[in-house]
């Protein structure tokens, strides 16, 4: 499969993947001010979400091909988008299983101390592990069999492991965000799963305080605090000290409890991204498009509009892979809007512009700097 | 193109554009296979991992894939089991959605 892309983007530069509604966009920039904005493939599809891998060596971009007809692939490139690969042994459910590939949600690379190993969330939720960087691929299985499997409820997305968080500090350890389920962890390689959701509120549920049920939407790891997760949830914003073993609410002032995305500064690690949103509209709160930032770790946020669109006709979605930070020392912030912008900063979020528009809906971003 | 040599029915099969990448480029090819199944099982063979563009893990036609025997929508017969005969022309399409 061939793409109209043009030259590789060359060390230093910022490069910044979008997954669409309708195909792969890169944009890359030697100095975060001028952008250049090329298709990357996979066109007629839904690109959920993809990333670029740098580990080991490569330089390897991964995608989740989400058709309309045809099916469900993983697809993978090692020429910025120009050719695409499948695996030789893709991802697909064992026919006994029951069970069928609905979307690929989530594509994350393993540890820098694994650079082989990438994993993939998918609808139905489920867990799958590449060991040879992406050409085979295995279900873990103690997820797929967990007891409670049967008990579990999709959100409006399907039921979808959206988001994966492999422990850097414990390579045994790792958390997995699934609507509407919640927060799993395992800390014996995957062999089994224990819900982490204590605190967090389930709002639409008979219960709201369940063991399991919540709706998690997106979930990250403070990179020099191991323990110190933070997520935001269907209902709410939420902080763990402890690995996830309790949250702390942390919406405090926040317009509204929903939203999706949620991102840190890898760099000053209390500063934390989010995006909340009118919950039936699923929009920006009021007039502004705004992102909120906290900097101490969510004892306070701050709204930050400078730059964004704001009035009376301004709507606005970001979806749950919409935002990502890059790891320059004054931090880059990058939101895709369902509207076809990608909205930018270069000083953690003080002052923001489009750098790229009239693009199809925006599912994912992820940014990387060419090493 | 030259039909296969076997003794079961040879059926000439129309691809749709989408999956010419998986064809390599081919629009047509002639298959020989019982019924749609084997006519499908056969397809995988040629072009590896066609059948997944086709049927779900569960063996299960995809819901918005449509394949017609002879101008009849399979749903409408026997689904994947719909007997192929020697000369017939099968179309795989997909549904017409959004519009």
């Amino acid at each position: 499969m061939a793409s109209q892309g043009t030259r590789a983007p060359r060390s230093g530069e910022t490069v910044v993947l979008l997954g669409t509604k309708r195909g792969l966009f890169m944009l890359r920039s030697h100095d975060r001010v001028e952008w250049e904005c090329v298709p990357a493939g996979l066109e007629s599809t839904h690109v959920y979400n993809a990333t670029l891998d740098q580990r080991g060596g490569r330089q390897r971009i991964f995608a989740a091909d989400n058709g309309d007809f045809f099916g469900t692939f993983l697809r993978y490139s090692d020429d910025f988008g120009q050719t695409w690969q499948e695996p030789e042994r893709g991802i697909q459910f064992p026919e006994e299983s029951g069970l069928s590939l609905n979307n690929i949600w989530t594509i994350e690379p393993g540890r820098r101390s694994e650079p082989d190993v990438v994993y993939v969330g998918v609808d139905p939720a489920s867990l799958w592990v590449s060991e040879d960087a992406g050409v085979t691929w295995s279900l873990n299985a103690g997820l797929a069999q967990h007891p409670t499997r049967e008990q579990w409820n999709p959100g409006a997305g399907g039921l979808c492991l959206h988001t994966i968080v492999p422990d850097y500090a414990h390579p045994e350890r790792m958390w997995v965000g699934i609507s509407a389920v919640g927060c799993l962890r395992t800390d014996d390689n995957g062999q089994s799963w224990q819900f982490m959701n204590k605190n967090t509120r389930a709002g639409f549920m008979p219960d709201p305080y369940p063991e399991f049920g919540q709706c998690l939407h997106r979930m990250t790891q403070s990179p020099t605090q191991p323990n110190v997760l933070y997520q935001q949830n269907h209902c709410g914003v939420y902080k763990s000290e402890d690995g996830g073993e309790n949250w702390i609410d942390i919406q405090r002032d926040l317009p509204s409890e929903f939203g999706f995305p949620i991102a840190l500064d890898p760099g000053h690690p209390d500063t934390v991204f989010v995006i909340v949103e009118e919950p039936m509209g699923r929009f920006n709160v009021g007039e502004n498009f705004t992102v909120y930032r906290t900097q101490d770790g969510g004892e306070s946020w701050q709204p930050l509009t400078n730059g964004l669109p704001h009035g009376p006709g301004v709507r606005l979605g970001v979806l749950r892979h919409g935002m990502a930070t890059d790891s320059h020392e004054s931090c880059g912030v990058y939101v895709g809007a369902n509207t076809g912008q990608l909205f930018a900063s270069t000083d953690a979020g003080e002052n923001w512009r489009v750098i790229a528009d009239y693009l199809p809906p925006i599912y994912s971003v992820s940014v990387a700097v060419i090493e | 193109m030259s039909a296969p040599s076997t003794s079961e029915p040879t059926a000439l099969v129309h691809l749709p554009a989408e999956l010419r990448a998986r064809t390599r480029e081919q629009a047509s090819i002639a298959v020989a296979g019982a019924d749609v199944r084997a006519i499908i099982v056969a397809l995988d063979r040629t072009f590896p991992g066609l059948r997944f563009n086709l049927c779900a893990e569960t063996g299960e036609l995809r819901p918005f894939v449509n394949i017609f025997v002879d101008g009849r929508n399979i749903r409408l017969a026997s689904a994947l089991d719909t007997p192929v005969a020697a000369g017939s022309v099968i179309h795989i399409i997909h549904s017409v959605a959004g519009g």
